[in-house]
């Protein structure tokens, strides 16, 4: 049985984008300026130059709440275009 | 697949399914470890079954089946001997390992005289179990972690709440990333919220300011305003919560730290618990023991909210969501993983995922709504007087 769809995800599907920070590849998804979900898997997990640095030493137990290199690439293809904002029109705060 | 325009005006079916007929793998709390500590063999019904736990002269905490394999006696109605727990019927003896270690007036104990155990872990003074269906020990890596201030002079003690509800435990894991609820259900006002899975960790991070319309009208104006929550809350696992949750007055920030857990009765209920610690701080607006009591009543009542909607409301598999809620599909997603043979855990279910909302919109809404509400309150104090 195929499990129930979020509809959400069928009018607007996640995006495939490459970090210009690392050779991580993830899949985006904007719905406006401030709403952002993002799709890891273990090779980007593991691509991730900002992972190891946020969470080593002291940190060592602490979870990653993520990757600024990768928002700053998301907020530039956003701009660009590359990455649809659902809700362009909302202004960013 | 497409949507086509003449589909717009059908009405949508809730898709309930099937409840579960399996109880989760992973570590389970069964609450406060000195409970179980005082010598005498305790009652749990969980994962479908009766067990017993008991506490030995190695002070060692154990977890078996209740039903002795004798005859059926309840072995949690029995006596603990020595590090042995005895059956009422018959005075069978059960070591923590699950196996017969005596049968006082026999000359042999049987062959395979073995029971079913559950491997325990006592932490922070907490007691917990680990549940696999299909019997393997825990993995590498997949623990509790250490709670700061736990059993810590510089930190109150636990004030542990437990409460049973008679639905499924889906229900609950679903609040992680309700950000709307906890408006609409338990007074508060989200004004940051972003959830994070990972493996088998599950992370909501949630600020928050207090609602002017639900506290005293007239409050003590020497008292100490709290201005904001900060909490970062991470499940480690099916059923156990950790929530850093600090308060911030104008001078100070109180900490705390919040447990949510629970453990499954059976396929349609569950335990579910809450314990909380403050730390000790002269400038507290009162007692910290107090002040952690006062917490535990709230947070029962926030249960007692969420309990009225479960015991009201549908199952749905396929819930309709607008752009303004969480990773509902995601976060089950995630749950999955518990249910499955671990052989069977795919990596949709433990990759890392993150789902940070916009609150513009939200805070806009709940800010007209609590002026209102603040309005209604003023206009009814005056017809009073």
């Amino acid at each position: 049985m195929q499990s129930p769809t979020d509809v959400r995800l069928i009018d607007n599907p996640m995006q495939p984008l490459a970090c210009s920070g690392c050779a991580a590849s993830v899949l985006v998804r904007k719905s406006n300026w401030q709403q952002t979900s993002i799709q890891w898997n273990e090779t980007a997990q593991k691509a991730c130059l900002e992972r190891p640095r946020s969470c080593s030493g002291e940190n060592q137990t602490k979870q990653f709440p993520g990757c600024e290199t990768l928002a700053e690439t998301i907020r530039s293809a956003s701009l660009e275009g590359t990455i649809e904002v659902i809700y362009r029109d909302v202004p960013e705060k | 697949m497409s949507i086509v325009e003449s589909d717009q005006d059908q009405i949508r079916q809730i898709e309930a399914g099937q409840t579960r007929t399996r109880f989760a793998r992973g570590w389970h709390c069964l609450g406060l470890a000195d409970k179980y500590k005082d010598g005498k063999p305790h009652t749990v019904k969980a994962f479908g079954q009766k067990l017993v736990i008991f506490s030995g002269s190695d002070g060692a905490v154990n977890v078996l089946d209740a039903y002795c394999r004798h005859l059926g006696g309840d072995l949690s109605q029995g006596t603990v001997k020595g590090n042995e727990i005895a059956c009422p019927f018959h005075d069978w003896r059960w070591g923590g390992d699950g196996r017969c270690k005596s049968v006082p007036y026999a000359r042999r104990v049987p062959m395979r005289a073995r029971t079913a155990t559950w491997q325990t872990l006592v932490q922070d003074g907490l007691l917990f179990v680990w549940n696999d269906p299909e019997g393997n020990p825990p993995p590498e890596g997949v623990v509790i972690p250490r709670i700061e201030g736990a059993e810590d002079d510089g930190w109150t003690d636990w004030v542990w709440t437990e409460l049973v509800v008679k639905t499924s435990t889906r229900e609950i894991m679903d609040n992680i990333v309700d950000m709307a609820h906890f408006f609409y259900i338990h007074n508060n006002f989200p004004t940051y919220f972003k959830n994070v899975f990972e493996g088998h960790t599950a992370t909501q991070y949630f600020d928050g300011i207090a609602r002017e319309d639900v506290t005293p009208a007239n409050p003590d104006p020497k008292a100490p305003k709290m201005q904001k929550t900060s909490s970062v809350a991470s499940y480690h696992g099916p059923s156990f919560m950790i929530d850093d949750l600090a308060y911030t007055y104008e001078t100070f920030t109180m900490k705390t730290v919040l447990i949510n857990a629970h453990y499954p009765i059976d396929e349609d209920s569950f335990v579910l618990m809450s314990g909380i610690i403050v730390e000790k701080k002269p400038e507290l607006p009162g007692d910290p023991d107090m002040i952690a009591s006062n917490q535990a009543k709230w947070i029962l009542n926030g249960f007692n909210q969420d309990v009225q909607i479960w015991q009201n409301k549908a199952r749905v598999d396929n819930p309709l969501l607008c752009e303004e809620d969480g990773a509902v599909y995601q976060i089950r997603r995630w749950y999955e993983q518990f249910f499955v043979d671990a052989a069977e855990v795919t990596p949709e279910m433990t990759d890392r995922f993150e789902h940070e909302l916009d609150t513009t919109k939200p805070v806009e809404s709940w800010r007209k709504q609590v002026a209102e509400n603040v309005a209604a309150r003023k206009a009814a104090e005056g017809q009073l007087i």
